[in-house]
């Protein structure tokens, strides 16, 4: 039994069983994963799941269940319990049915067919080329790894004769290098995600953390405080893309009016040189699709060009209500599919794609006079409404004339996210991939970029 | 006990597992959430499925699925077996588990109002009534979720354990966001535990959901917090959020086999001042984290982890005992079925002193009394400390001044333990999840009473 089957299969089941509408998702997923803990792999993984949400409407009245798949017994009963609920639950006034257009095909790249066949000793190769080289450093070792693969496959029904496929593959890589001896210690911390296993230079990932390990071991306590521009590393400067102008441009909260950005289309509300896209269709991006998890089109679109926000993202229940074009309802995250049919759609951006500058990191460096260079926070967070945040440094540097100087932790990176861009002072080539909360779907692309009004706070 | 687990065991210990065992889960999830007066999502959730894992030479191998054929159970046990066995050549090294769980026992939590006997219509009209009470002037958002789990698991293992138990969890919470002009603050609340219907049945929604709109209105005229070291209250929330984040991530057992944390040679030193003592207990009565039996079988246990500023000890799974030589404390846990099994907290918090909330605002000339936490994150190489709080007050000459907009603290975690000089007699625990690294969530809860120490504190 071909566990995408049940998706068409429960539609039809909820329409003869008394719902006016119907829309069903089903996935079917592989997990392989290795842990690493101290230099060797210590678990093996292998995962196997496959899933169904189904929604169903009565006029405008609205009820969602899951459940895993294992039979198509399990589509009864989670069609039934969808139903039963309609009974209990209010009318949406908003509800305006389910999606009547859809698209077929594959974007390049989501799903690579190499990274799908990688087994366990595929796994081990990769988590062995990291461990490697991170080893070739002194005094370094990999406390812990985890190396995952994800293959998965998702089809989308609904009663408006929408049937749509897709499939992916996902890697995730979560790295540690640990730097020192006699209960001093200092630790690197990086992510990979790539839809292809080949995408990832495990070597350099292991010398990047090694090197990080060892700067975070000499690292002094930063003491007092430093104004100036702040250069952020693209992987937790994405998560802060996701948290921020992926809350803001997230049409869902405009209507709520949670959104900083409500009634904002024309302002300037970033610096001239920064544009931002929503790229769906992007060639081996993590979130690409032809058709969102509703079964709609999707399309790439500009959110902010040269500092102007030009428009939101929308899933099929907002997208009427802003007069935006919908196709980002999503349920399933970048890291990982788990759960993903255990929730309906929502809306959410797909691949946030900040349009790289030209310059490498190191002429972005060079050009600051006074500032500081974050490479890793203790957690990227930022306030979605307001913007503020005040973040721990892990691994942080500060710039004097161009040059990298002192290594420092134990600061506060403080300042406004919304205010820091209009401030944007340099914008780097490089895009980097990154992720928000695990289940959350979405990502970012963005490069290393330089903002002012910052300021790093420390010990006085 | 099943077949169906019997079928697993035997595949274990004939394709040649040292030690293994199966654990099938079965999870129910209602949820329902409103903004703005009007209901978003209704969903009834249920995963099942099962995992199996062997032990060979030091190394694990786990596979896992939702079929509820026999056969694929067993073929899921050889899976393991292999996985361990290719894992272990890699060079792990061996170690020899002890105290294995050979318990018969079940254990069904009971609740005071089963959730399942109440409708669903009382649920919603519960979350209506929530958001409704947040609409206040300057309100620009409203919303409010209600959530309950209700998992029933089953384990068998090698070495003869047959338990199964039940865990109920609940959970309410109010969120708004007050605007005023272009400036967007958010409060947050709720409430949760391992408990039925009682929890909404006993509250005032009114009441509570006007208290979370007034905080966020208060939030829009709150300052700047101050920035650098600071004497600070801490509140019941970001005590927790010390010993959880710290010294808690910091004592589980694998980090400190692998001398990833700080506190690998502290047993028996002082890491605190004498006013603190600490505890791990996943028997705590209506907490969220707590247990009956962690994912291993071992019952739960209640660990002193610092004893008057004394640190005492480690968090174990089987694994880890069986490295340290030392008993398992109930502390192996995992995110569901498809998911590794690792050390992990339970309720994690600071004792309660003998002094008076008001005696330790009395006795604060300048300083920071902080409200709520957000968020928080582990440093267990680096001893670091992040904790993002919702807002705070400025402490002046012993009275409660303005409110502080949300802020960041930071710094050594042993700096800030050996500073605390006052310890309230109140004591409260916070319910959430936990991840470790940036995955693998579990139930847990955290807490303590108030504590004055030193800290570095920022916000932007």
């Amino acid at each position: 039994m071909d566990l995408l089957d049940l998706a068409p299969d429960a539609v039809r089941r909820a329409r003869s069983d008394g719902a006016e509408a119907a829309e069903a998702f089903a996935i079917s997923f592989t997990t392989r994963s290795i842990y690493i803990e101290d230099d060797v792999p210590k678990v093996g993984e292998d995962r196997q799941e496959g899933g169904l949400g189904v929604r169903v409407a009565r006029g405008k009245r609205v009820a969602f269940a899951s459940t895993t798949l294992a039979s198509s017994e399990d589509v009864r009963a989670s069609v039934a319990s969808a139903i039963d609920s309609l009974g209990q639950v209010p009318e949406d006034p908003d509800f305006s049915g389910f999606p009547t257009e859809t698209a077929k095909g594959e974007v390049a790249g989501a799903w690579d067919a190499a990274t799908a066949s990688t087994d366990v000793s595929g796994l081990l190769e990769a988590a062995k080329a990291f461990t490697d080289a991170a080893k070739a450093s002194k005094s370094t070792s990999v406390p812990k790894a985890v190396f995952r693969i994800q293959d998965y496959a998702i089809r989308v029904a609904n009663s408006n004769d929408v049937v749509a496929s897709h499939r992916g593959t996902l890697v995730l890589c979560y790295l540690t290098a640990k730097c020192g001896s006699k209960g001093k210690f200092g630790e690197g911390i990086l992510k990979a995600l790539n839809t292809s296993i080949r995408g990832i230079d495990f070597p350099e990932l292991g010398r990047t953390a090694a090197r990080r390990a060892a700067e975070n071991l000499k690292a002094k306590t930063f003491k007092g405080s430093r104004a100036g521009v702040a250069v952020l590393d693209p992987l937790d400067l994405g998560e802060i893309f996701l948290q921020s102008v992926g809350s803001s441009a997230n049409g869902e909260n405009v209507h709520k009016k949670r959104s900083a950005w409500v009634g904002k289309i024309g302002a300037e509300i970033a610096s001239v040189g920064v544009t931002i896209r929503d790229r769906p269709r992007m060639p081996r991006g993590l979130a690409s699709c032809v058709a969102d998890d509703e079964g709609m089109v999707t399309r790439d679109r500009t959110l902010v060009e040269a500092g102007i926000l030009k428009g939101y993202v929308a899933d099929h229940h907002h997208a009427p209500l802003l007069s935006t074009p919908a196709g980002n309802g999503f349920r399933r995250a970048v890291a990982t599919v788990e759960g993903s049919y255990t929730r309906p759609a929502e809306t959410h951006v797909s691949n946030l794609v900040v349009e790289p500058g030209r310059k490498g990191l190191d002429s972005l460096l060079a050009e600051v006079d006074r500032g500081v260079y974050v490479e890793k926070f203790a957690s990227p967070e930022v306030n979605e409404f307001s913007g503020s945040f005040a973040l721990e440094v892990r691994n942080a540097t500060l710039i004097e004339k161009g040059e990298l100087t002192d290594h420092v932790k134990f600061g506060l990176l403080t300042g406004n996210f919304y205010d820091g861009l209009r401030k944007v002072v340099g914008i780097g080539k490089d895009l980097v991939p990154s992720h928000g909360f695990l289940s959350t779907p979405g990502c970012a692309y963005v490069p290393p970029m330089a903002f002012g009004g910052f300021e790093l706070v420390g010990q006085k | 006990m099943t077949e169906f687990l019997t079928v697993a065991v035997h595949a274990l210990d004939k394709a040649g597992a040292r030690f293994g065992d199966v654990r099938r889960e079965d999870r129910t999830a209602f949820v329902v959430r409103a903004a703005n007066e009007q209901i978003q999502a209704v969903n009834r959730i249920r995963r099942q499925g099962w995992g199996v894992r062997a032990f060979v030479d030091g190394a694990w191998g786990y596979a896992s699925g939702t079929s509820q054929d026999a056969d694929d159970v067993a073929t899921a046990a050889r899976r393991a077996v292999a996985i361990a066995k290719a894992d272990a050549r890699a060079g792990v090294p061996k170690i020899a588990l002890r105290a294995m769980p050979s318990l018969r026992k079940t254990i069904r939590q009971k609740v005071k109002v089963e959730p399942s006997d109440v409708s669903g219509e009382e649920k919603i009209a519960a979350v209506m009534d929530l958001c409704r009470a947040q609409r206040i002037e300057s309100i620009s958002s409203t919303n409010a979720s209600y959530s309950e789990s209700d998992w029933s698991f089953e384990l068998a293992n090698t070495s003869g354990a047959r338990v199964s138990w039940r865990e109920v969890r609940l959970r309410i919470a109010g969120q708004t966001i007050a605007a005023e002009g272009d400036r967007r603050e958010a409060a947050y609340e709720f409430r949760d535990g391992t408990v039925g219907w009682e929890l909404v049945k006993g509250m005032d929604l009114a009441e509570f959901g006007g208290g979370v709109a007034q905080e966020a209105c208060e939030m829009l005229k709150a300052e700047k917090p101050p920035a650098g070291l600071r004497t600070v209250v801490t509140d019941p929330g970001v005590s927790g959020l010390l010993a959880h984040e710290v010294m808690g991530h910091a004592s589980e057992a694998d980090e400190i086999v692998k001398e990833r944390s700080f506190l690998t040679h502290q047993v028996g030193k002082k890491v605190g001042s004498p006013l603190v003592t600490m505890y791990d207990d996943g028997t705590v009565p209506g907490a969220h984290g707590s247990i009956p039996f962690d994912a291993e079988g071992t019952p739960s246990h209640k660990t002193k982890v610092i004893d008057q500023g004394i640190y005492r000890g480690f968090l174990h799974s089987l694994e880890t005992s069986g490295a340290l030589k030392a008993r398992p404390t109930g502390n192996g846990r995992a995110q569901d079925f498809g998911r590794r099994v690792w050390v992990r907290m339970t309720n994690t918090f600071f004792a309660a002193g003998r002094q008076r909330k008001d005696e330790l605002l009395e006795e604060t000339k300048d300083g920071v009394l902080t409200k709520s936490w957000i968020s928080g994150m582990e440093d267990p190489v680096g001893g670091g400390f992040q904790a993002v709080t919702q807002s705070g007050f400025l402490i002046r000459k012993g009275e409660v001044g303005p409110r502080v907009r949300g802020m960041t603290l930071t710094g050594n975690a042993l700096s800030i333990l050996k500073s605390v000089d006052m310890v309230s007699r109140e004591l409260k625990l916070d319910g959430g999840t936990c991840g470790k690294g940036e995955e693998d969530y579990v139930p847990v809860s955290a807490g303590g009473p108030f504590m004055r120490c030193k800290i570095v504190v920022g916000g932007g």
